[in-house]
């Protein structure tokens, strides 16, 4: 195992040298360059004048020459500036950016799993009741209801019609709220104020997040558990008279789990990409906006960061969960 | 825990209080935040929401009111020929040497009490003037200097000197005391790195300088100070940007207790979002970088405006045009005859541009007969107008050999016996929904008089690249291309977009924004005549003999002069743009003026003198 480990963690290595190229080069070959609006919007500015500010972003240089700078520089851990932010983007993207996003994503992920297991076990165990049915229909439509659609529809609901009509107050329409943590040390504001003011503000994009990921888990609950509840050590386990709470919680869930913790361990990745549709309905400005503005704006620091840290997040966390598979699975050795 | 719970509860249904009249504070929503704020002379960048918010927080030399003329801000007077502070000479070649004698008030002050003086300018110029540092108006700091004369007393010179410099706020100052000691320290690293070859690590040294100053986190440690009439006290990044006013300010107005004491940007990126805000109450007003021309138009804002809010649309020096490719090595260009100025009159005959701002904008963006526009002082009244008259184009394009093919699209025999159809290529941004819609009626109007258009859209940053947008000289677009000029009243008095040497081709490295190539040397000794004439009443004949050309010949076919909404709520005084006010119309042009009628604030200007009101 140890063996499997170290030669994975070596493969990784020339992996994620590649995949930096690649997006690097993709990124560089977009059409555009970062200083054109500035030309655009500067009629007096002189070729000359125009070359020096390419020089002075390195914008003259070839791509390969710019690739290996930036690598020489991010192999000794400085991850140069965001253009687009002034800030060094290592700052900007771990720093501002992916607490944000591990708030909205890791909190609509919790709230997805416990919803959906749950709800997913009783369909199961009740399959074909008018439960399982309701529950089938709601999942359907969860499945079917894009993420912009409904961000907008609660938009709409919480921070207009319902206000309005009830004469109450509202759910922000997004953002993420004026509170620092530096506010709570201070005394400004009391814990329990700055954790309402965040829950009044998450409400509804983790709610328009975690729809989607209630209804399919639900489903692939549903299914996972009426598979192992056909299975002969079910039937066994019945039929040596043990009672129905301990076969389902003892001996059926805990195998029907099995395929949920893959997909759980394989959406790890995606918590730290951010949601990009939410965030930009509900203005929170999380990674998948800084991922996607990055490129617009081709904030080559920033995006490589970006990028580059998503490419190892998702490498590492494809070796966990082979390693998991070994743990769980004692037929899995890896040699 | 109860009392934690107890909090929760309360926070989640009453929450904070709203903003607005009550506490006398102002809420702005805007669809963009800052980079950083201080970078007076736009080393990091060049971004419309920083400019704005700076305006609140930082005093200019002058300032440029809601007329587009220059009052003085930080210093006694602005110079004129008159007062004996412009001295303007002539230094041969028909150029021009422009100095300026400045006072500065004896009264201001940093916003930490310290003197503002002409250390304070001199560093500035020093600051500008730093090897290789990354100007995003490198040609504006090349021909300026500054020469201190005493405290308060200094001159600005430029050489050589054009009338466009004249207009608007010649320098910025920056706070000497507190930032010196970071930028000899920048120099002196700069000092130690090749030019040549270490050019980006020089620009990231100077952009540290100014993030140490204006990120979040400095403005949040109270870092910088600031000159205006606000101060920043807190900016949550990603939420919003809280200033108040700044107690050592010398301009606040007298009971200033009763105008707003507290302003908050909350930044909301996306603008339907933003929209909700507005129609929620959340926000009080909007910043020039927010919602759409149609949001504010829409149902959901016009249906609820009534005893709520005003919504206004300030006319705007945005001006959307149609390039047409003149360039008559292009194939297309000649088989169609673009560079005939007959052909673009009669497209511009064919297309109802008054039906298409009735039908797409409430006829609130008037259509436009040149590129100046008729805010500006030196517009010309009497321009040659085409009006829609679809016959009258067929007649013209009947002149240059066209008729009706099978098809019912035009055709004609070319000198050297080809046949060829009208079709023209029609390029604007992809995603720009507006313009697109733009597109779709004019492409219409031209198909009714048989002109096939090939709509050919790409994202902005594909067309508005280099190699497509200046190479319709090797014909990387062959027919026509909308976009919007958005110019500051200096650019239209530097007339520079459509002189033969601004021709984009590969004799001067493709630079130049004359993109369609129409050339007229007539044109471009008039251009050469008002540049260098700075007194606007002597140049303003010229500047309109130009646009009569501009009429007759049409270099681009002008389209219509854009506007920006402003929505603010009822009681609100002196939240007021035109459309030049501080360069481009950002609101408001006195900030410290700003507050509500309710509290006893008093209205100076009246928004209704420089928009139009939806009504």
């Amino acid at each position: 195992m140890t063996t499997y480990i170290i030669r994975r963690l070596g493969q990784m290595l020339p992996l994620l040298f590649f995949a930096s190229v690649a997006i690097f080069t993709l990124v560089a070959l977009q059409p555009g360059d970062p200083l054109d609006e500035l030309r655009m919007t500067n009629p007096l500015m002189t070729a000359e004048q125009f070359q020096q500010l390419r020089r002075a972003y390195g914008l003259d240089q070839p791509i390969y020459v710019r690739y290996f700078k930036w690598l020489g520089r991010a192999v000794g851990g400085d991850l140069g500036r965001s253009r687009t932010y002034g800030l060094p983007a290592a700052q900007f993207i771990f720093e501002q950016r992916l607490p944000r996003t591990l708030v909205l994503t890791v909190t609509s992920l919790t709230i997805a799993l416990l919803i959906a297991i749950p709800v997913g076990i009783f369909s199961a165990v009740r399959q074909y009741s008018a439960g399982d049915y309701t529950i089938t229909f709601l999942s359907f439509v969860g499945l079917s209801t894009p993420n912009f659609f409904l961000g907008i529809i609660l938009l709409y609901l919480f921070v207009i019609y319902i206000p309005e009509t009830f004469g109450i107050r509202g759910f922000p329409v997004g953002g993420v709220p004026n509170v620092m943590l530096a506010d709570v040390e201070s005394g400004r504001i009391t814990w329990g104020g700055f954790i309402g003011e965040w829950v009044r503000h998450l409400v509804l994009p983790v709610f328009t997040l975690a729809t989607g990921a209630i209804a399919s888990w639900t489903r692939f609950m549903r299914a996972s558990m009426l598979e192992v509840l056909s299975q002969d050590y079910v039937r066994t386990a019945r039929s040596k008279g043990l009672n129905e709470r301990k076969v389902l919680y003892k001996h059926a869930l805990r195998n029907g789990l099995i395929p949920i913790v893959t997909l759980v361990g394989l959406s790890m990745p995606a918590l730290f990409n951010g949601a990009l549709i939410t965030e930009t309905i509900f203005s929170y400005p999380g990674m998948g906006r800084a991922i996607f503005d990055s490129l617009i704006h081709k904030d080559f620091n920033v995006a490589m960061a970006a990028l580059v840290f998503i490419a190892i997040l998702v490498v590492f966390f494809n070796l966990i969960a082979d390693i998991m598979y070994a743990v769980v699975d004692p037929r899995i050795r890896y040699d | 825990m109860a009392r934690l719970f107890k909090t929760l509860f309360l926070a989640l249904v009453v929450g904070l209080a709203y903003a607005g009249p009550q506490d006398n504070s102002l809420t702005i929503g805007a669809s963009q935040e800052p980079v950083l704020l201080g970078d007076q002379l736009n080393i990091v960048g060049t971004q419309a929401i920083s400019t704005e918010v700076e305006l609140w927080m930082f005093d200019g030399l002058y300032v440029q009111n809601l007329d587009a003329e220059l009052e003085p801000a930080l210093v006694t007077e602005v110079a004129t020929v008159e007062n004996g502070r412009l001295v303007i000479t002539d230094i041969g070649d028909g150029e021009a040497r422009v100095e300026m004698h400045l006072t500065l008030r004896d009264d201001i002050r940093w916003s930490d009490g310290e003197p503002i003086t002409t250390a304070d300018v001199a560093f500035t110029y020093e600051m500008s003037q730093s090897p290789n540092v990354p100007l995003a108006s490198p040609d504006f700091y090349e021909r300026l200097t500054v020469e201190v004369e005493d405290e308060l007393n200094f001159r600005i010179i430029l050489e050589p000197a054009q009338s466009s410099d004249l207009v608007g706020n010649p320098l910025d100052v920056l706070p000497e005391h507190v930032m010196r000691e970071a930028w000899d320290d920048a120099l002196r690293r700069v000092g130690e790195l090749d030019a040549e070859t270490e050019a980006p690590r020089i620009t990231e040294i100077y952009q540290a300088v100014m993030s140490e100053f204006g990120s979040s986190a400095a403005i949040n440690e109270g870092r910088f100070v600031y000159s205006g009439a606000f101060v920043p006290v807190r900016w949550t990044p990603g939420s919003a940007l809280q200033m108040r006013r700044n107690p050592h300010y010398y301009n606040h107005p007298e009971n200033q207790e009763n105008y707003v004491q507290t302003v908050e940007y909350r930044f909301i990126t996306d603008t339907n979002a933003l929209l909700f805000s507005i129609v929620s109450g959340a926000v009080d007003t909007i910043s020039s970088v927010s919602i759409t021309f149609d949001q504010a138009l829409s149902p959901q804002v016009t249906a609820r405006a009534a005893d709520r809010y005003d919504i206004w649309f300030v006319p705007s020096a945005t001006w959307e045009h149609l390039e047409v490719n003149q360039h008559a090595r292009v194939q297309q260009v000649t088989d169609m005859q673009l560079n005939d100025v007959r052909t673009r009159r009669a497209i511009l005959h064919a297309i109802d541009r008054q039906a298409m701002v009735d039908a797409l904008f409430d006829g609130l963006q008037p259509v436009s007969h040149s590129n100046v526009s008729p805010f500006d002082a030196i517009y010309n009244p009497d321009v040659r107008q085409y009006d829609y008259d679809p016959e009258l184009a067929l007649e013209l394009l009947a002149e240059l050999g066209w008729s009706a093919g099978a098809d019912g699209i035009l055709q004609r025999t070319t000198a050297d016996g080809r046949t060829v159809r009208f079709e023209l290529e029609f390029v604007t941004t992809a995603g720009n929904a507006v313009r697109e819609r733009q597109q779709q009626f004019i492409a219409e109007d031209l198909r009714q008089v048989g002109i096939d258009v090939r709509i050919n859209n790409a994202p902005s940053s594909v067309v508005f690249s280099p190699d497509f947008i200046d190479r319709g000289y090797d014909g990387a677009w062959t027919g026509m291309f909308m976009f919007a000029w958005v110019s500051s009243q200096a650019s239209v008095l530097n007339a520079a977009l459509y002189i033969c040497d601004n021709i984009p081709t590969p004799a001067n490295n493709y630079s130049g924004q004359n993109l369609a190539g129409w050339c007229s040397e007539e044109y471009d000794a008039l251009r050469d005549q008002a540049v260098r004439e700075f007194d606007l009443e002597t140049a303003i004949p010229i500047y309109q003999e130009m646009q009569r050309i501009f009429g007759e010949e049409l270099p681009a076919l002008p389209l219509l002069n854009r506007s920006n909404p402003l929505v603010t709520a009822q009681g609100l005084v002196n939240f007021v743009a035109s459309t030049f006010n501080n360069g481009y119309g950002y609101p408001p042009a006195r900030p410290e003026l700003v507050g509500w009628a309710q509290n006893g604030a008093e209205a100076v200007f009246d928004q209704a003198d420089y928009a139009i009101a939806f009504e």
